[in-house]
């Protein structure tokens, strides 16, 4: 018995995670347009499944709760009460309270509702608890049959652990360094058959990797959906009204990014509600809609995600902005040569806030900067567009996998290095005794424009070997900002399969990864940023030093 | 063996680091391999020598020289990389960390009542990476206690202690 229900529990938990969704975003739904039976229908359909399934594995109460649900959903139908703004609400807490109780049945413990007996009340009070029909039931659970059965007959699916596809795509990663090494291994040979096997074997292979890629693949929208939620209850609790508009939910991208995403999406819809919509009087007296909009739109965009979230509301105010950047320091003079775009960066600048008083929406000062530096751990970018009065718009790029990139090797004190290749700008050699000071750092001139270079050689405090007599600088840009890094010599483009550093090794300034050479050796990922950051600096105390 | 049997014995893998002979209890040992090329990676504790491919996941490499304050270790013939289970803290789940010895020599089998405590003088390695000291035949090993040796916040306040002092120095 105990077994049984042991192999049944993840089956119930991502069942029943799956319906507290449909259910939620259902109960949205109906908000919007209460006379909807479809939504209506649904959530039945959810509580009901949920019920049986909590029932079936002896989740007492999970059970109540959802019959309780139900109960209130009967109220419903029968028309004795309304999809008001209040009733919704009450059903969004008994998916709440059905979430919380989920959750301790899987870590494991015994979920139960003494915490929550007024809302059960509540709810069994809207409907009559004894009055439940079977039949309804019965008829929820019927009309849902057919739409199961077309959807199991277009496109068979199955669950698969996400650790399971984390290994499949590392073994794909395996066999792509390997492949490397038995091309490297047949230099030489001259055998045609050996050549046409080996050729086939890429051909598989690089069919192989596209289906393992896609694999991972999910679409952008219950991230998204999941935010509804969030901005109904974050308006109302500001005493704002605000609607939610999503485009291209059906967006795919690497399950680890949508991830990633998360925590970003929410900051910024804390912060468009907070910062950005007015209050419906303000509105009115604005000509605009009582009723903000906040939309959230996916895309791709020349191999990467695009990720847009914009409200209607006051915008970004240049002045305001100045103000409080000159207060922190964050601008040097007064700032009013600025272009707008610099001055919204300066939103992005850590601590920076523009709102006096601290909110519990935005945290204390807390918001954009956070999002900006979730967005660069992704290796992306963040932009923001704004007009007065007319709303603000962030824009994020993001690369759509985080476990393949293309890179760009070098070689420096004989160890291997990997720039991401979306980083490297150009090549050329390092011409002898420009400009150098002390630490290995310099300028380059390239093309009449002087780019500071730092020396890998001396960044690391590296040694082994002896610098060749010429060395190449590879130019990085990373938002606009440009500079060299001197190696010892290049060694060209290919694909490099991520592999996470251990947590000893993981702060270490400078590097965001490693990766397998096609040699077996491993070879650590550069952290471009940050290196364009420390030739910067170095740039600038080599000038300070050479004044003084 | 050597001992009545009567008490529970358990496994030990031996080895040098700069001629003293030390220990591991074998449940902790995942393997033993020949040096693969180390990867030196910038700005970390002097015991981290680098990092390793084992068969495609990439593995640091602890110094045992060096992390006993020792010199670095010389890579020879002999050298060897053992890689040690280790539970990270909090995270209960077991990684895999190599450490650098100058040889492997057998593993051995102690009777509880041939590990004696460690006395507080007259080893050079800090008491808290021992766990006792096995009898084999007419000497000694040094028995490690892995978890100490190879904690991970442990290496890293090392090294940041070194930092400040290279600091203040310079200053």
């Amino acid at each position: 018995m105990e077994i049984d229900r042991d192999a049944l529990m993840p089956v119930f938990l991502a069942e029943s995670d799956e319906m507290l969704a449909l259910l939620e975003e259902s109960l949205l739904a109906l908000e919007d347009t209460p006379d909807d039976g479809e939504s209506v229908a649904t959530i039945f359909r959810c509580a009901h499944t949920l019920k049986g399934n909590a029932e079936s594995i002896g989740f007492v109460a999970i059970t109540e709760c959802a019959h309780a649900l139900e109960s209130a959903l009967d109220a419903l139908r029968k028309r004795r009460v309304v999809a008001s703004h209040d009733f919704v609400s009450l059903l969004l807490d008994a998916h709440d309270v059905l979430r919380s109780l989920l959750r301790i049945a899987g870590d494991g413990g015994d979920p139960s509702l003494d915490d929550h007996r007024d809302l059960v009340e509540r709810l069994t009070q809207l409907g009559d608890a004894h009055a439940i029909e079977p039949s309804i039931a019965a008829r929820a659970a019927t009309s849902d049959a057919p739409t199961r059965g077309h959807d199991a007959a277009s496109r068979r699916t199955m669950r698969v652990d996400l650790r399971t596809l984390d290994r499949i795509l590392t073994a794909t990663g395996e066999l792509s360094i390997a492949r490397a090494r038995l091309r490297g291994a047949m230099e030489g040979v001259t055998n045609a058959e050996t050549w046409d096997a080996l050729l086939d074997t890429d051909r598989l292979f690089a069919e192989l990797r596209d289906h393992v890629m896609r694999l991972r693949l999910v679409p952008v929208g219950p991230a998204f959906r999941a935010q509804v939620r969030a901005v109904r209850d974050l308006a109302a609790a500001h005493g704002k009204r605000a609607r939610v508009v999503i485009e291209g939910h059906d967006v795919e991208v690497d399950t680890s990014v949508v991830d990633a995403l998360r925590a970003p999406l929410t900051h910024m819809i804390r912060n468009a509600i907070d910062h950005g919509l007015e209050a419906p009087s303000d509105r009115r007296a604005a000509g605009k809609n009582p009723v903000g909009t906040i939309a959230l739109r996916a895309r791709h965009e020349a191999g990467r995600l695009v990720v847009e979230v914009s409200d209607d509301g006051a915008g970004l105010r240049r002045e305001r902005i100045l103000a409080r950047a000159r207060a922190q320091g964050l601008v040097s003079g007064d700032g009013v040569a600025l272009r707008d775009r610099d001055v919204f960066d300066l939103v992005l600048a850590p601590g920076f806030s523009t709102r006096e008083e601290v909110t519990d929406l935005s945290g204390r000062g807390v918001g954009m900067d956070v999002v900006a530096r979730s967005v660069q751990a992704l290796k992306g970018t963040i932009t923001l567009e704004s007009v007065e009065n007319h709303g603000t718009t962030i824009t994020i790029r993001v690369p759509l996998t985080l476990s393949i990139i293309d890179g760009f090797a070098v070689t420096a004190a004989e160890q291997t290095y990997v720039i991401p290749l979306e980083s490297v700008r150009e090549c050329l050699e390092l011409p002898e005794g420009e400009g150098r000071h002390d630490d290995g750092s310099g300028v380059v001139r390239v093309r009449g424009e002087a780019l500071p270079y730092v020396r890998l050689r001396d960044l690391f405090a590296l040694r082994g070997g002896e610098a060749p007599a010429r060395e190449s600088v590879v130019i990085v840009e990373h938002d606009g900002g440009r500079a060299g890094l001197a190696v010892d010599a290049l060694c060209g483009e290919s694909q490099a399969v991520v592999k996470p550093l251990d947590k000893l090794l993981r702060s270490v300034d400078a590097i965001t990864g490693s990766t397998i050479l096609g040699d077996g050796r491993v070879a650590l990922i550069l952290d471009v940023p940050a290196i364009l950051a420390e030739a910067m600096r170095r740039q600038r105390r080599g000038t300070q030093g050479a004044r003084a | 063996m050597s001992s009545n049997g009567n008490s529970p014995k358990s496994q030990y893998l031996t080895f040098f680091v700069a001629d003293t002979a030390y220990a591991i209890a074998v449940l902790r040992v995942r393997e033993v391999i020949e040096p693969a090329p180390i990867t030196r990676v910038p700005s970390t504790p002097r015991a981290v020598r680098g990092v390793i491919n084992l068969r495609g996941s990439v593995v640091p490499v602890v110094d045992l020289g060096a992390r006993f304050d020792l010199a670095e270790r010389v890579l020879t013939k002999r050298t060897c990389i053992v890689l040690v289970e280790v539970t990270v803290d909090g995270e209960g789940e077991a990684a895999v960390i190599g450490i650098l010895v100058d040889a492997v020599d057998q593993v051995v089998e102690l009777a509880a009542d041939q590990i004696e405590a460690v006395p507080p003088f007259g080893t050079h390695v800090r008491l808290d990476f021992l766990s006792g000291m096995g009898v084999v035949g007419t000497g000694f090993v040094l028995l490690l206690n892995v978890d100490s040796v190879l904690s991970t916040p442990d290496l890293l306040a090392v090294a940041a202690l070194r930092d400040a002092r290279s600091h203040a120095e310079a200053s």
